[in-house]
């Protein structure tokens, strides 16, 4: 969802060409200075729309042929109805285009026949401004104008839209993540598929001696004395001790010296999980001696707010409550010493009912 | 199709203020989860952002009306986003430089402006 699928890059490329060509193109239709901005401005979106769509027939061509035929049609409709904006259904025809389109996208980001991607969902939003532009009525128009039900239309049309499409593409990225991500936009390193036997004995000497060096630490005074503080909030199930001395020293990996600890808030107290070691640097992945075992992942998209260090996910339209802000966090590998079920010693996270469990004994 | 004796740029900012309007809408209701999940300032910054979704909404109706402090408050309010958008972008925090975050954080909020500034926008709204 936050990054550009590579298949539709080229309708990025096509929408980007189209903008300057319907700008200069329309300038020359007779009727051009006729009409309010409004309509120019939904004419020209609508062509940027029209090029995407055309730009992705021919790598869907092959694989795809009812798509590229729909891409065809789409397209071929979007340039048409942005060089006929005189026509006197115009406002209908366009409205009901635009909005069939959108609703067309998102059943096949829901069946799975496409995933959704910046290309898709950029266009989405060019799609409904357009949709708002041509229906929005402009003060001092001249003849029948139906400025109710346009009104309407915009007032219903707009919010749900982009409310049902945030919610579609935001599901159906968590629910069906692409194979490098997982969880909440954790990117994960790229390995080989499956662990060689060399690889399986190194993550295990690696939790060995992980577990070994952070075992002092299940008493949270001594971690405390060494430096680790709580990096969020504490009514949390679980909380990420920082030691912001070796996150600045920027020891690799180093089981004696991970950057941090992580602790479940139980009603006892703080108990220890695991560590967690990170990298200085983003993009830069750590040594995977385990291979597929032990491979890091980058947290990206979070919001993340300074007040109390919490976080959410950005949305679809890359953007954060009000007061967090978008970072991306360094990549990270985390041993686990309590048994974590779901996904073993190295998972991007642990188990919640392990945390839960912890609680309640 | 029916012709216009005035401008329309109010319109047109309408409608992409109220566009933010829904994207700050939408963030505050994705924070609702964390919230419930135990984040208390994420269930505070939430809840502001639903109210400034109420806000912006309303300042795009006073801009559509042609309201001389809608207007202001847009300008002050894009310029404001602008500003946090190139922080964002420009500081090395690994914030998401995509199409979408270009669309809703940079170009919209400078369509806005260039469409509320100058004179002779200044001049229809009282």
């Amino acid at each position: 969802m936050y990054s550009i699928s590579p298949a539709h890059a080229i309708g990025l490329v096509g929408g980007l060409a189209a903008l300057p060509l319907a700008l200069i193109a329309l300038r020359f239709h007779p009727r051009w200075r006729s009409v309010p901005g409004t309509v120019q401005a939904a004419a020209v979106l609508m062509a940027v729309s029209g090029g995407v769509h055309l730009a992705l027939i021919p790598h869907h061509l092959a694989t795809q042929p009812l798509t590229s035929l729909l891409f065809l049609l789409n397209g071929i409709a979007f340039i048409t109805l942005s060089a006929t904006f005189t026509w006197k259904y115009w406002r209908l025809a366009s409205a009901a285009l635009l909005i069939t389109t959108v609703l067309g996208y998102l059943v096949y980001v829901a069946i799975g026949f496409e995933g959704p991607d910046q290309v898709g969902i950029a266009t989405k939003l060019v799609e409904v401004t357009a949709l708002g532009l041509a229906l929005v009525p402009v003060r001092g128009e001249i003849g029948r104008t139906h400025r109710s039900w346009r009104w309407a239309t915009l007032g219903v049309a707009m919010p749900m839209l982009l409310v049902i499409t945030g919610a579609t593409v935001w599901i159906v990225d968590l629910a069906r993540p692409d194979p490098r991500h997982v969880h909440a936009g954790a990117l994960l390193q790229a390995t080989n598929p499956f662990p060689t036997p060399p690889q399986v004995e190194a993550a295990d000497r690696l939790y060995a001696a992980t577990k070994t060096a952070i075992l002092p630490y299940e008493d949270w005074h001594q971690a405390w004395a060494a430096g680790y503080r709580p990096g969020g909030s504490t009514t949390l199930p679980s909380t990420h001790w920082i030691n912001q001395r070796y996150v600045d020293a920027g020891y690799v990996m180093d089981p004696q010296r991970p950057q941090g600890l992580v602790y479940a808030n139980t009603h006892h107290g703080p108990v220890l999980l695991g560590a967690m070691f990170q990298m200085k640097g983003l993009n830069q992945f750590g040594p995977d001696p385990g291979g597929p075992i032990t491979r890091w992942h980058q947290h990206e998209n979070i919001c993340i707010t300074p007040f109390g260090f919490e976080f959410s996910l950005m949305t679809p339209y890359a953007t954060c409550a009000i007061g967090a802000v978008d970072i991306s966090a360094s990549p990270m590998l985390h041993v686990w010493i309590v048994d974590n079920p779901r996904g073993g010693p190295f998972a991007v996270d642990i188990d919640p009912t392990v945390v839960a469990a912890l609680d309640r004994s | 199709m029916e012709r216009t004796a005035t401008t329309s740029r109010p319109e047109m900012v309408f409608v992409l203020v109220l566009l933010q309007s829904i994207f700050w809408m939408v963030a505050g209701i994705s924070s609702i989860p964390f919230a419930l999940g135990g984040e208390l300032h994420m269930a505070a910054l939430g809840l502001v952002s639903l109210l400034f979704a109420l806000f912006v909404c309303l300042v795009g109706i006073g801009v559509l009306w042609r309201r001389r402090w809608a207007r202001r408050t847009a300008l002050g309010l894009e310029l404001a986003c602008l500003l946090g958008s190139a922080l964002e972008l420009g500081l090395p925090i690994g914030a998401n430089h995509g199409p979408v975050a270009l669309l809703t954080n940079v170009v919209v909020p400078a369509a806005v402006i260039w469409l509320l500034w100058g004179r002779t926008t200044r001049s229809v709204f009282s």
